[in-house]
């Protein structure tokens, strides 16, 4: 049997889903039997090829997190995200009760530990957009896991679901957004 | 009431004439999710979760404001009103911060269940973002309107059952925000941190700053007990998780009782003074030492047997009756004495005289009617008594009374009105007129014709002083015009009650509580048993100790040798601190360290109300049942316990009757 090739990415998070899915422990072994992770954090391969699975946790705040997404959704033929950050902005959204200039002034001038602190401004750099968005706001998502994070047993549930050629919705009983 | 047939789902179900569809829903088990519904407020229709399809209408109607008819045909789970519950909730997430991995309430929040409830994985609409305040000023509430969903529920508990009318919306459409008064702080405002809205919030809006990250409700064991603070004998419902109590809430939040008050859902968790531990003693350096049980029974045991008389008992109306009979026991029967009072005696012997010089006795304090009385009430005469304080949840009745049955109010009070907002007629007597007054006010009622003829004999009117409105105005200062207003309000009331407490007690003058007690008879203001009159007693327990004969006689200081004063976790004040300066040999078992105890000879630990158990007597008379909450640290007896115990070494027996 030919294994599924999965590819996932990080985005504007904290890699706790990432994290969560490692929590599947010995439920891995039997996981590696079925799929094929190819680009990915985990095997630290950042050039996407085209998979089956594309994975995506973390929210879309800077122009480096629109274009992985996009790049990822292109190669893939179904898109997932993972936590609350993809599915709705979560953590990360807290930033947009401010304006980009409060958050960047805060960060890297007013923090007590900075003395002469400066805003990066080089053009190699990432531009951060005013807003972060859901990974749905930017590429087409075809299904969602939140959670913050995910506990194993919702990715698990999720994994297996797309192994038997169904798209999963979480169901109620697992199901969680903290 | 009329029955009425609907066809709900398809199946027929029946439901009163009056109901609602959502309460025919429920009545019937067909579950329709809510969030603005809150069981015993009005409902508003805000949030739209309960739609159903109804036969006949054009579009999908909130079944919470929907009145039932005979014949509707209603459809509650279609798939377009399911897809119309779940789009509704994407559109409240999407409205302000519902983010919950930082908020204090996930886990107990009523807006995430339903989200989990319909699946919510994502969103199909962009946030909004607002830029909305959080408000911290009180000492026990934060509103954080970034949470808020605008169900409303705060704004109708605090309008409907707190009768506060504190909160409100402000500002419109969009920018709408539920508000106390006119935009004030909370803290600042005119709330009285009865923290009802804390228990309606469904969601993460408005919570206690007392329970904030202290455990979740299903991790919470829910213990029913008595609050401890004043009379009227609240229940609470203790959530208790690893022997801590989380927090407090109404069993029945929108019952008689239910909003409870600062002091009941918030003072008991704020509890900072320092816990007896262990029993101590005071040493030959004249400072209080750690002893063990046995030593501080010895020293006790010691002096009270070569006191021979002159020792006396006070205990606290906190204590629940059986711990009041077996003092009481102990100390007539092991001690042998009969020198017995409770810290609040002294208003029980001023409020049974009053009753007894009535009509030469009626039934004691079985004359008063129970608290219910005052919802009903047309006209409310409060006489001495600063409810709102004393007994917050009697202020929110009277508050309830005036402003949703249209009830007259007179406060009589010589130093402030009481309820500056609510009052329509405020008598200020010049200090210790009082008297004067009161039977003035029943002059001008016979005079007006008001009273019930065969009770306003001439015998009676003599007995009251026979004043005529003049010279009642220049004794009290208060105007004939105002003297006349109150005289006929409460003179053509139906169903007028009386209410007093502290300040009028304080007069020490019983023949007060008489007067109060003529007018209601003289004006036919009759409830069931008695009179539509209540006294607000000061303690729990009040009631169960001057039932039990606990407060019959006052002790004199003059001569007394030797006090056991059983105080619990009551809050001692200057006026017991005086009454205690200079007695020989002091017993203070208590629960916290203060000044009371740093003047005792011996200081034993007592449990506090959490840790008690047994029954109250409400200042209504009914009873109730305290259950332990907590469970005492090892090492602490229950006050009962110590009793025995000291009785041994006494060479008694003492057994709880």
């Amino acid at each position: 049997m030919t294994k599924v090739k999965v590819a996932t990415a990080w985005l504007d998070c904290c890699s706790g889903c990432h994290m969560s899915f490692l929590d599947l422990d010995e439920a891995l072994i039997g996981l590696t039997d079925a799929i094929e992770i190819t680009a990915s954090p985990i095997t630290d391969i950042k050039e996407f090829s085209p998979v089956d699975v594309g994975i995506i946790e973390g929210a879309i705040s800077n122009t480096h997190d629109e274009e992985v997404a996009k790049a990822l959704r292109a190669n893939c033929k179904i898109l997932m995200v993972w936590g609350d950050c993809a599915c709705f902005g979560g953590i990360c959204a807290m930033r947009n009760l401010f304006t980009k200039e409060e958050v960047l002034r805060r960060c890297y001038i007013e923090t007590e530990s900075t003395s002469e602190g400066k805003v990066p401004s080089s053009e190699d750099l990432p531009q951060l957009f005013e807003q972060v968005k859901p990974v749905n706001q930017v590429v087409k998502v075809d299904c969602y896991v939140p959670g913050c994070p995910p506990s194993a047993n919702a990715i698990h549930y999720a994994l297996a679901e797309l192994l038997e050629g169904r798209i999963p919705v979480l169901p109620s009983e697992i199901m969680r957004f903290d | 009431m009329k029955k009425i047939t609907l066809t709900i789902n398809d199946k027929e179900v029946k439901g009163n004439e009056g109901d609602t569809v959502l309460e025919i829903c429920q009545a019937n088990g067909i579950d329709v999710p809510t969030l603005c519904h809150f069981e015993g407020l009005s409902d508003v229709g805000a949030c739209r979760m309960c739609v159903v399809e109804i036969e006949g209408e054009r579009r999908p109607v909130p079944s919470c404001t929907y009145p039932a008819r005979e014949g509707l045909v209603v459809k509650t789970h279609t798939e377009q009103l399911e897809n119309y519950r779940r789009q509704i909730l994407e559109l409240i997430f999407t409205e302000r911060n519902h983010f919950c991995m930082f908020c204090e309430q996930s886990g107990d929040c009523e807006l995430q269940k339903l989200a989990y409830l319909y699946q919510m994985d994502n969103v199909r609409y962009p946030y909004a973002f607002p830029s909305l305040p959080i408000d911290p000023v009180s000492d026990y509430l934060v509103i954080d309107h970034n949470r808020c969903i605008l169900c409303g529920r705060c704004i109708r508990i605090c309008s409907e059952i707190a009768a506060n009318h504190t909160l409100d919306f402000g500002r419109r459409g969009w920018k709408a925000l539920v508000v106390a008064d006119l935009e004030q702080p909370v803290g600042e405002s005119t709330c009285t941190s009865c923290g009802a809205c804390v228990q309606a919030c469904p969601t993460g809006a408005i919570f206690s700053k007392l329970s904030l990250y202290k455990g979740r409700t299903d991790e919470c064991q829910r213990i029913t007990t008595v609050c401890p603070v004043c009379g009227v004998g609240c229940e609470l419902d203790v959530l208790v998780k690893d022997n801590n109590i989380v927090s407090i809430e109404a069993p029945e939040l929108t019952g008689l009782k239910g909003p409870l008050c600062k002091e009941g859902r918030f003072e008991l968790l704020r509890q900072t003074r320092p816990r007896v531990n262990c029993p101590l003693i005071r040493g030959k350096k004249g400072e209080l030492e750690e002893c063990s049980w046995d030593s501080a029974a010895e020293v006790i045991a010691e002096r009270v047997s070569g006191l021979k008389g002159g020792f006396a008992g006070i205990i606290s109306p906190r204590m629940p009756n059986e711990t009041l009979s077996l003092f009481h026991k102990f100390i007539r029967e092991v001690v042998g004495s009969d020198l017995i009072d409770t810290l609040d005696g002294e208003s029980h012997r001023i409020i049974a005289e009053g009753i007894g010089q009535f009509k030469n006795g009626g039934n004691g304090l079985d004359i008063e009617c129970p608290i219910e009385e005052i919802l009903d009430a047309d006209c409310i005469l409060i006489a001495g008594a600063d409810a709102k304080k004393t007994h917050p949840i009697i202020g929110t009745l009277v508050q309830r009374a005036v402003s949703q049955n249209g009830a007259k109010l007179i406060v009589v009070n010589p130093s402030q009105d009481v309820f500056p907002l609510w009052t329509d007629i405020w008598l200020k007597p010049r200090a210790g007129s009082e008297g004067v007054l009161l039977n003035g006010l029943a002059n001008i009622i016979i005079d007006k014709g008001l009273a019930v003829p065969e009770k306003a004999g001439v015998e009676l009117t003599k007995s009251l002083g026979n004043y005529k409105t003049g010279e009642v105005s220049r004794s009290t200062g208060i105007s004939e015009e105002s003297l006349e207003l109150a005289a006929e309000m409460y003179g053509q009331a139906q169903r007028g009650v009386i209410i007093y407490g502290e300040g009028l007690l304080k007069r020490n003058d019983p023949s007060l509580v008489t007067s109060l007690l003529n007018l209601a008879d003289l004006t036919g203001n009759l409830a069931e048993k008695g009179l539509r009159v209540i006294s607000l007693k000061p303690g729990a327990n009040s009631r169960g100790g001057w039932e039990l004969g606990l407060a019959a006689r006052e002790i004199k200081s003059n001569g007394l040798k030797g006090l056991y004063l059983l105080l619990g976790d009551e809050k001692e004040d200057d006026e017991l601190l005086d009454r205690l300066k200079g007695i020989d040999f002091l017993v203070v078992q208590a629960s916290y360290h203060s000044p009371v105890t740093s003047i005792a000879n011996v200081v034993l630990p007592s449990p506090i109300w959490a840790e008690r158990e047994g029954k109250y007597v409400s200042m209504d008379g009914h009873s109730l049942e305290l259950k332990r909450a907590l469970q005492p640290q090892e090492g602490l007896l229950q006050d009962q316990e110590i009793l025995i115990e000291l009785s041994k070494k006494l060479g008694r027996q003492l057994s709880p009757s």
